[in-house]
């Protein structure tokens, strides 16, 4: 077995926050090695320190046997590392073809680009993971499935001898999926070495050689897939055998607080129903792209619906606007907190008051007691670690920044407050802090719609669970399906990245 | 890739072939050839303007020195011709493409070590240039008789020559140096790699870095591009005016950046087509010289012209506004 | 230094230069000005002439706050004072009795400046244009409309008593600067103090988590383009009263004094940073080194190299602090 890839006890902070630490991980020639970890563990940045986005603030990687400590770009892909960003990172304005082939002919040296040779491969590739995709489309234009579809044939264009796929099935079919994985065994045969990315485990298990387990910024350890099963490496994953306390609803009161009735937007989702009642935390889960986001969008008034009405209180209303459902009780925690949900060059104090400036101003003018006060109040409510009202908010840690998220909307003493993946990028402990205040408010009564894609997050906190596929409702689970044993099972069958008939069988090399 | 004309081409084209028809009829005087050969010599030294801007719109940025480094590398061309007494249109244009490059240099680099809006910079670089060229250069003005004789000759000659009723007319040779850069920049940047880039960096910038492109790199490339159409500009201009000035061309940045942005040209980068900026030259050159011919006075020009603007502005941002949030994305 | 001393002097490092740029160049003039620039006359003069520009950069402070740019000040400014001429004048609502041209005139000049602060608000929050491209195209059009109105003439013979008013004094100090003073006050307490001013910075600092809060972006943008044009227009109608006519093109260089102001002044091109009281020292540093270089009787051009360096030497000089600070922040 010889190495092709070594990264050497690798350091990497943001803004003084060191989210990987001392990281070190060995690829062998022909190996599939899985990395996984919870949400927001470093698998990404370690990715991209190997493809010279990031350069390492400590540490070197040693590539073809050529070590590295500023690794570029260039470099990377000049020494066979191809990359299938989670974030897809493609080119809006350019056709799918291109977008395709341009790594390639770039990588070649090339020039002048041959419009002929764009099409040759960009065909060549589509037919290799056998899809029909529109070459000619520009990328704005397409749906996230063919978005995702295009970064793989980019990243199977070229001749890689590494191969890093950073969540690349997150909105593909199963019968996508199951394609995709027949090739990455092909090109494991063909001699490449494929780092594969995914948060579902039975993918993991299907292709994995070596597994490696990441947790909050540092390396737990190397599996042989033959020597782990999927209850040791969730274990392995979260740190303990946590048992996240789980919750409960016990009110009696049954009236809504919030129905929806029908909703649809084209594109997005379709014929929507469900109702919050008091103390209810509905869990929604699904593919990327099933329409989840988009739904809690639509309720903040961010994302019109076509038809489909929702009811606030037994009243109905329409929500066009955010500040429509802020007075309407509505209160969302975004996806991105950086970029939605968090003034970052601002201080706590001004963070946490964003959402409740009015109710802070008598006759317009700002109380800045009142502001102090609520912020202490959140600080204290949340046990934010930080050393004042003060600190602004870019240089606290993921879990202290997501407390804060929350708290400036709980300023606004909703009674509705949507969560989209509230945890994600953040350590066990602030983790568990946020479940047991999500309990607490929904003991008194708060309703929640929790948007996650773990199902461990799910089972914890939720009394009910919609599942999505493509826009539409597929399945409801209630309280008493998420209580069975097997749960978690049914969830992941549900979502439908279940049937690849993974071989459990432990493969004798 | 072919040369396709798209459908906001397509909307400009009728809307100039529309607005032409309304002329005619109302003035049948403006359907003549001598209109057409008119409109080419005087929009020929806007167009290169624009085309040398969109390479910048493309890229995500924006340029507002191109007109300074047009009067820099001519003025100081042409005072250097003027002081050795050199008459050699061919040098005249090289060393004014010279200058043009070095200061799109300048320009590039600034923006790449400051990392601030372009805008502001090129702002800053316009009165420099300007300034370094008046008080270290020289702030004359030089009149037909002393100019190199070599600069009037490409002003007024003519590629061929049309007899008409009201005498001959002729095709200004000034076409030849924008069909030359209408060509080598939709070759530059539809068929080099560095072309790509530069459309890959004006998309998204992280993208781009991550395929391999160093966008510090494409910005140099895409300054000195436009520096180079500026100084081969600042030649054509003045062989067309034959005298030197300087103090001209200064001020007129923004209406180029206004027929580049009607040309669909996106501010926000990654798209842009030549023929487009074309076409908005064209549209508003169009309407600067032909509402005399419609009856109303000249004064109504940036009326026009600022409503036509702000129209396109509106749609295309809007359409791209819609586009975005039906994607989740917010940019405000 | 002790820690908290250098934080200290960090955290408001640009505020800290400023005044130490204000003293240098009040100490600077007065010895190579000696009598100049300190007689009673002269500061006299310049409390006249800050208000004009005063205002202008105040409302260019406004959109750099919101992380945007507003080109369309000075046409506005221009526009705004025609329409208002043509009241005082009595070419518009000639049956307006004398005493009344004055109040009509501002109502007409507010409405105006309402009419165009809309435009802009709406035309930049609804199609989320932005701001640089947005601003351009009504730049044109304010100005097509003062041009369309006027045919580029200059407008006067104004109602007498307006005129005096730009020539009034209170207490030995030009009644306009006081104008101004009292301006600068109240958007100070109002972006600092108010529930708005609050929502302001908020949108000026990150524009997706505004909208995520809750906060109304379309009406804060909408507020600021009117509080921009609001500003301009005082500006138009000091000019109007001080010069005794309105004209199209006034002050055109403005635009790029404005803009440099608002860097010296702290204003982070990028939204969201940065004080009133930055841009009032900044000001007044404008206005003395204008003032010494009319003394000196320094060219235009001379003055345009200088500015274009000025804009430049401080924009890198935030550059070098900003990564000293970071550098500094990492040592930590
Ligand atoms: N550019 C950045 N600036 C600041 N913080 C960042 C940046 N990129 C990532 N982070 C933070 O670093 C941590 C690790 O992020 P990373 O994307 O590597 O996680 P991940 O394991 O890939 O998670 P996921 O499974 O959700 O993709 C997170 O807390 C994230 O918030
Ligand atoms: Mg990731």
């Amino acid at each position: 077995m010889e190495p092709i890839l070594n990264v050497k006890n690798i350091t990497k902070a943001f803004s003084g926050v060191r989210v990987l630490k001392n990281v070190s991980l060995t690829v062998n020639r022909g190996e599939i090695h899985c990395l996984v970890g919870e949400n927001g563990c470093g698998k990404s940045t370690l990715v991209k320190c190997v493809s010279g986005v990031y350069t390492p603030d400590e540490g070197e990687i040693v590539l073809n046997g050529q070590r590295f400590t500023k690794l570029t770009t260039q470099q990377a892909i000049q020494n066979g590392v191809q990359v299938i960003y989670q974030d897809m990172s493609l080119f809006r304005h350019m056709s799918v073809a291109e977008n395709i082939a341009i790594e390639k002919i770039r990588a070649k040296g090339a020039r002048l680009i041959n419009w002929k040779d764009v099409a040759g491969i960009a065909a060549e590739q589509t037919r290799k993971i056998n899809v029909k995709i529109d070459l000619e489309k520009e990328i704005f234009e397409c749906p996230i499935a063919i978005r995702q579809l295009t970064a793989i044939c980019r990243a199977l264009a070229h001749d890689a001898k590494i191969l890093v796929m950073d969540e690349p099935t997150t909105a593909l079919t199963k019968n996508e999926v199951s394609q995709l994985l027949t090739i990455v065994q092909e090109l494991k045969s063909q001699g490449m070495s494929i780092i594969f990315i995914s948060h579902k485990l039975d993918e993991v298990f299907s292709v994995a050689d070596v597994i490696t387990v990441i947790r909050n910024g540092e390396k737990i350890g190397d599996y042989n897939r033959a020597e782990i099963n999927e209850k040791r490496l969730s274990e392995l994953m979260t740190g303990r055998e946590i048992d996240y306390p789980r919750y409960r609803r016990d009110f009696t009161e049954n009236t809504p607080l919030l129905e929806v009735k029908g909703l649809s937007r084209k594109g997005h989702f379709n014929d929507i129903s469900f109702t919050l009642r008091k103390g209810d935390i509905v869990g929604m889960i699904g593919l990327l792209g099933s329409g989840r986001s988009e739904i809690a969008m639509s309720l903040f008034g961010l994302n019109p619906i076509d038809s489909g009405e929702i009811f606030v209180s037994g009243e109905k209303v329409s929500i066009a606007a955010p500040q429509d459902a802020k007075r309407r009780g509505i209160a969302l925690l975004p996806e991105d907190r950086f970029r939605e949900g968090l003034f970052t060059d601002l201080k706590i104090k001004e963070n946490v008051s964003s959402t409740v400036i009015d109710e802070i101003s008598p006759r317009g003018c700002l109380d800045f007691s009142e502001e102090d006060r609520l912020a202490e109040k959140c600080i204290e409510t949340f046990k934010v670690r930080a050393p004042s009202r003060e600190t602004v908010v870019r240089s606290l840690s993921g879990g202290n920044q997501q407390k804060i998220v929350i708290g400036k909307w709980v300023e606004t003493k909703p009674n509705i407050f949507i969560m989209d993946s509230p945890t994600v990028g953040i350590d066990i402990g602030s983790k568990a802090e946020i479940y047991e205040q999500i309990h607490n408010f929904a003991k008194n009564g708060m309703a929640f719609l929790l948007i996650s894609d773990e199902v461990e997050e799910i089972l914890a906190n939720c009394n009910r669970v919609l599942i999505l596929e493509k826009g539409r409702i597929k399945t409801i689970l209630e309280a008493q399906d998420l209580r069975q044993p097997d749960a978690k099972k049914l969830i992941l069958e549900e979502i439908g990245s279940r049937d690849l008939q993974p071989d459990t069988e432990p493969s004798t090399k | 890739m072919k040369f396709t004309i798209d459908r906001y081409q397509k909307i400009l084209i009728f809307i100039i072939a529309a607005y032409c028809a309304f002329v005619g009829f109302v003035n049948p005087a403006f359907f003549s050839i001598t209109t057409v050969f008119d409109i080419i010599r005087t929009s020929s030294t806007s167009l290169i303007f624009a085309i040398g801007l969109l390479v910048v719109m493309i890229s995500g940025g924006i340029d507002v020195s191109f007109m300074a480094i047009a009067l820099f590398g001519s003025y100081t061309t042409i005072n250097i011709m003027i002081a050795y007494g050199i008459d050699n249109l061919a040098f005249a244009v090289g060393l004014s493409i010279i200058f043009g490059a070095v200061l799109g240099l300048i320009n590039a680099s600034l923006i790449n070590w400051l990392k601030l809006p372009p805008f502001i910079i090129t702002l800053g670089t316009q009165n420099l240039f300007h300034g370094i060229m008046t008080t270290f250069v020289s702030d004359k003005s030089f009149g037909a008789g002393v100019l190199p004789p070599c600069l009037n000759q490409f002003g007024r000659a003519t590629l061929f020559q049309i007899q008409t009723g009201s005498g001959t007319i002729g095709l200004s040779a000034s076409i030849l140096p924008v069909v030359f850069v209408a060509l080598a920049t939709w070759g530059l940047i539809n068929f080099t790699m560095i072309g790509r880039g530069i459309v890959a960096v004006g998309n998204d910038e992280e993208s781009a870095r991550r395929i391999g492109f160093s966008p510090a790199r494409i910005r140099y490339y895409v300054y000195v591009w436009s520096g180079i159409l500026a100084g081969l500009t600042g030649i054509v201009y003045v062989a067309q005016i034959n005298a030197l000035y300087p103090n001209k061309l200064i001020g007129g940045e923004l209406p180029i950046v206004a027929a580049v942005v009607i040309g669909g040209a996106k501010i926000t980068g990654g798209d842009g087509k030549v023929f487009g900026a074309i076409l908005g030259v064209l549209l508003i050159y169009l309407l600067n010289s032909t509402l005399i011919l419609i009856g109303l006075s000249s004064s109504w020009n940036d009326l026009f012209i600022g409503s036509v603007l702000v129209a396109s502005i509106a749609t295309s941002s809007y359409q791209e506004r819609i586009r975005n949030r039906k994607n989740l994305i917010f940019t405000d | 230094m002790t820690n908290s001393l250098k934080k200290k002097f960090f955290n408001d490092i640009n505020f800290t230069i400023l005044i130490g740029l204000l003293i240098a160049a009040i100490v600077l003039s007065a010895i190579f000005l000696p009598g100049g620039m300190f007689s009673a006359a002269n500061i006299k003069s310049m409390a006249f002439q800050i208000p004009e520009f005063g205002f202008l950069a105040l409302a260019m402070m406004l959109s750099n706050l919101i992380g945007g740019i507003d080109l369309s000040i000075i046409s506005a400014a221009n526009t705004i004072a025609i329409f208002t001429a043509f009241v005082l004048n009595g070419t518009w609502l000639p049956a307006l009795p004398e005493e009344a041209r004055i109040p009509a005139g501002l109502v007409v000049a507010i409405l105006t400046a309402l009419i165009f602060g809309v435009f802009n608000g709406l035309l930049i929050s609804k199609t989320s244009a932005p701001s640089l491209i947005a601003s351009l195209g009504t730049m044109i059009l304010f100005q097509g409309i003062g041009m369309a109105l006027t045919g580029g003439v200059s407008i006067g013979n104004i109602a007498f008593e307006f005129t005096d008013f730009g020539k009034a004094e209170w207490a030995g100090i030009p009644l306009i600067f006081w104008l101004f003073l009292g301006a600068a006050i109240l958007l100070a307490l109002l972006l600092e103090k108010t529930a708005f001013g609050r929502k302001f910075y908020l949108y000026g600092e990150n524009k997706v988590a505004a909208r995520f809060s809750g906060i109304n972006n379309e009406k804060v943008c909408i507020a600021t383009f009117v509080m921009t044009a609001l500003l301009a227009g005082i500006a138009g109608l000091i000019v109007l009263s001080r010069v005794n006519s309105a004209k199209v093109g006034y002050g055109s260089s403005y635009l790029l004094q404005t803009i440099i102001v608002c860097v010296i002044g702290g204003i982070s091109p990028n939204g969201g940073k940065g004080r009133v009281r930055g841009v009032f020292i900044a000001i007044v540093l404008m206005q003395l080194m204008s003032s010494a270089f009319t003394m000196l009787s320094l060219s235009p051009y001379t003055k345009k190299l200088i500015w274009g360096v000025v804009l430049i030497l401080v924009l890198s000089l935030n550059h070098w602090i900003r990564n000293l600070n970071d550098s500094i922040k990492k040592e930590k």
